[in-house]
């Protein structure tokens, strides 16, 4: 199969490469939204933080 | 990123094989090559569910005995729940672009359809109460709703073959006269090989990203309760 085919304009044409299309936009959209969301979430300070002491009258 | 970077190259292959090499369909013509995004993505979302699953009954056996261990439950059933939503979403869309070509109707009410579309709303409405709910029992209620979401799956999966509507019958395991010619068992393989792949990507840096969120959240807790102390003396 050639790929020109793929940019006929027949329904089956147009709907299989939308269908792949759309697989990849989908997929990447969700990964990199997920990568969006990690650069904007700071890192935790981890061992800066030190948990609070308990109350004297604990 | 080993790992990614060869996800996308096992991609790359099956997508080649699929589009280029897998020889067209006798009956369906070339339409036919929606399958092999459509079958591994609708098999892969009713795996998902069963990893949310798990999370989840984890998560209720820890939340009282061990709320580290909890949190940890938490983020792998948030981010399969969200990896679910996106599979089951390019299930149905690519089955409806094949459907208008095959059928002459983008949707039916048949039973294989509306049982995925069921499911599809069940981890949207998940998805929607994980961020929505304000009560303090969200990820208990989460988890519960998660419980009865996972029924819908071997439903989904049975329904071509308790009832036979418009659907196609199962290809494999569906009795005689069923099957893949053997030619094209390689781009179908492949296929499924690179999205389970991809999946385990995406629940791994989903998961990551909820972890990393989680121990913010923890820091900034930990921030307010010494700053409430310090003002206290």
């Amino acid at each position: 199969m050639k790929l020109s085919w793929l940019f006929g304009s027949s329904m089956e044409a147009h709907h299989l490469l939308y269908a792949y299309l759309s697989v990849w936009a989908i997929q990447g959209g969700f990964c990199a939204w997920v990568l969006w969301n990690w650069v904007r979430t700071p890192k935790s300070s981890g061992a800066d933080v030190e948990p609070p002491p308990p109350p004297e009258d604990y | 990123m080993v790992w990614f970077l060869l996800t996308l190259g096992v991609i790359a292959y099956a997508t080649r094989l699929g589009l280029l090499l897998a020889p067209v369909d006798a009956l369906q013509g070339n339409v036919f090559r929606i399958f092999f995004y459509h079958v591994p993505h609708s098999m892969l979302s009713l795996l998902f569910p069963y990893v949310n699953l798990g999370a989840s009954l984890c998560y209720l056996y820890w939340r009282r005995r061990d709320p580290l261990k909890a949190l940890t439950a938490d983020a792998v059933a948030i981010a399969s729940a969200e990896v679910t939503v996106v599979y089951a979403s390019i299930c149905l869309w690519t089955g409806m672009l094949w459907g208008r070509v095959e059928w002459g109707i983008w949707w039916t009410w048949d039973a294989r359809l509306t049982s995925m579309l069921l499911l599809w709303l069940l981890y949207v409405s998940y998805l929607m109460l994980r961020k929505l709910s304000s009560t303090g029992q969200t990820h208990t209620l989460a988890a519960v709703l998660s419980v009865f979401a996972a029924i819908d799956v071997p439903i989904v999966y049975f329904s071509i073959q308790w009832w036979r509507t418009q659907h196609p019958a199962p290809v494999f395991g569906g009795g005689p006269d069923t099957g893949l010619d053997p030619s094209m068992y390689p781009a179908f393989i492949w296929n499924i090989v690179s999205w389970a792949m991809w999946g385990i990507f995406l629940v791994g840096f989903r998961y990551a990203l909820e972890r990393r969120r989680q121990a913010f959240e923890q820091d900034a807790a930990l921030k307010a309760i010494e700053a409430s102390l310090e003002l206290a003396k």
